[in-house]
């Protein structure tokens, strides 16, 4: 997905000499043709996240566009702040592309995953946030953080993701997208470990309806509600702390305008992660591999008829 | 046009009183905050930026990164026609008109909202590296405090300005020697601070922040290839005598009582020498 998100932003930086590219020290490999291309809009801020993140937003004030890509817990965690009042406060056209979501670095350890984030960026007002499946999604959100004039954030797994819309779709990021269509039960995802789902939902007998969000913040309710008509039981599946992502956004809006669905949440376990696995066995770990998808699938069929 | 250093103590008195009246009607904190560094701030308002509204367009930029010291931007935005003057009776009020730290949102002149401190002085070097790539003739400007150097993102900043070459960007520290709960030079091993920026590959310049001669003479001595610093020794409440280097004036709420003492003093001579 990276190396989609940079060649739409290389591609839209050859139109618009406002486009510049920040790293932190990271990038070897995928930035190395825009650097080559723009070496005039590139720089890398080295390990120094703080100044990163506010040196873009002065660069922003200057009047440039601004992309940030780093590993997610330094474009987010580190420098929480700086992107709280300098970027979103301000209001300033900065789009962060933060790699590695969830436990797809898998075993680096604790401090290379990013379960949190989606629960970090839905405080920030101003930010609209990004949670592509695909490679085909994740050309979409570029494109979309390309012509938008406010902050942006960008999750991205890493690289080699599985295809799940067809190649030359043309997508509505702003929107629940229908991946897969069914009654009764609908799985609601967001991130690469929407493959797991597609592969999940092979085995079933009866289809639930699949939809992917890729924009996470805001969501629009009312085109999902719409969605969701016929619909008894709701399944989120995300690759983030089962608290604070989508499965927490449903649950609100379902409680507050005192909806009839079901709702279950998959998603990690709230917890420090010790374990040494690598990402497909930690997804398992956690109940996001295919098969324990289609379990619960199964039975929420059951319960639904 | 050029003041005389004379004609820019009557503008800082001006604004000092401005503060003096905007912490007793709002009980706001940071008056002495605002009285060490406002000198600092008519010096590069009255003496070194260009921001006429005639060249509004392409005017200099002026980042006040101790965000906490706003009365004292406030006041001298009034002086300088960029913010109206009404506005200071609502400052820190409800309801009222104006925030204690930093808000762009308006404008009014406000250049970067800050409040938090070690992002000002980052945002402002990312600007002046933006202006460059743009051919950009335009200057930024930033303030920082004593106590706010101790943050970290201010040295990640100091460590890549230079190699980048920022010889648009003039960084002012307001040196009083005071911050919230203590003095920087006992919470940490701040000096030898010119020493620390020299070594960051900054042009270096040490001045009293209260001599308007000194400090616009360092402001306009060429800097190619570097970003400058200039540490500008202040006092913490400077103006009004019983308010000097005491840090409680970092807290304590201006009084109808303090603030007619105040007066006396900044409606009395010229404060300055």
């Amino acid at each position: 997905m990276r190396n989609n998100v940079i060649a739409t932003i290389a591609q839209f930086a050859q139109k618009d000499s406002s486009v510049f590219v920040v790293c932190g020290d990271a990038g070897f490999g995928v930035l190395d043709d825009f650097k080559k291309k723009h070496p005039k809009r590139f720089l890398n801020m080295g390990v120094a996240e703080q100044n990163m993140i506010s040196f873009s937003a002065g660069l922003a004030l200057s009047g440039f566009k601004v992309f940030v890509y780093n590993i997610v817990p330094f474009v987010l965690y580190r420098c929480y702040e700086q992107v709280r009042n300098d970027i979103c406060y301000q209001e300033l056209p900065v789009t962060l592309i933060g790699i590695g979501s969830g436990v797809t670095y898998a075993p680096q350890g604790m401090t290379h995953y990013s379960v949190e984030d989606i629960a970090l960026a839905r405080t920030l007002p101003n930010l609209t946030v990004f949670s592509p499946s695909d490679p085909v999604e994740a050309r979409a959100c570029a494109a979309y953080a390309c012509k938008s004039r406010k902050p942006v954030y960008i999750r991205l797994a890493k690289s080699g993701e599985p295809f799940i819309h067809p190649r030359a779709a043309s997508l509505d990021v702003t929107r629940p997208i229908t991946v897969r269509k069914g009654k009764k039960v609908a799985v609601l995802y967001h991130g690469s470990v929407g493959a797991e789902v597609m592969e999940a939902v092979k085995g079933l007998k009866a289809s639930p309806l699949v939809l992917s969000l890729p924009r996470v913040q805001p969501i629009d309710f009312s085109f999902l509600s719409k969605s969701l008509a016929g619909v008894h039981t709701i399944v989120t599946v995300e690759e983030h702390f089962v608290d604070g992502g989508l499965g927490t956004s449903v649950a609100d809006w379902l409680a507050l305008g005192r909806r009839p669905q079901r709702l279950i949440k998959l998603g990690i376990a709230p917890e420090f992660i010790h374990g040494i696995k690598n990402s497909a066995g930690m997804r398992r770990h956690y109940g996001l591999g295919s098969s324990q998808i289609r379990t619960v699938l199964k039975r929420a069929f059951e319960n639904a008829s | 046009m050029i003041r005389s250093p004379k004609e820019l103590r009557v503008l800082a008195r001006q604004a000092r009183q401005s503060i003096i009246e905007m912490a007793c009607r709002s009980g706001s904190a940071h008056v002495g905050s605002c009285l060490s560094c406002v000198d600092l701030l008519v010096a590069v308002y009255f003496g070194a930026l260009k921001i006429e509204r005639n060249d509004w367009q392409d005017r200099d930029i002026f980042v006040l990164s101790k965000g906490h010291a706003a009365m004292a931007l406030y006041a001298v935005l009034a002086l300088k026609g960029l913010l109206p003057k009404r506005l200071l009776q609502g400052y820190f009020l409800n309801d009222g008109t104006l925030p204690a730290h930093l808000d762009r949102s308006p404008s009014y002149g406000i250049e970067v909202s800050a409040g938090s401190l070690g992002h000002g002085f980052n945002m402002a070097l990312g600007a002046a590296y933006g202006y460059k790539l743009k051919n950009d003739r335009r200057k930024v400007f930033a303030l920082i405090g004593d106590g706010e150097s101790e943050e970290g993102s201010v040295w990640e900043g100091a460590l890549f300005a230079s190699k980048l070459g920022l010889d648009n960007v003039t960084v002012l520290m307001d040196r009083n020697d005071l911050q919230g709960y203590g003095r920087p030079t006992e919470i940490c091993y701040f000096e030898p601070i010119v020493d620390k920026w020299k070594a960051f590959g900054w042009r270096v310049d040490r001045v009293d922040g209260h001599d308007f001669k000194q400090v616009l003479a360092a402001i306009r001595k060429p800097h190619a290839g570097r970003p400058k610093m200039i540490i500008a020794d202040t006092r913490k409440g400077k103006g009004v005598s019983f308010m000097e280097d005491q840090m409680k004036w970092h807290y304590f709420v201006v009084t109808d009582e303090v603030r007619l003492q105040a007066m006396r003093e900044l409606c009395g001579v010229d404060h300055e020498k």
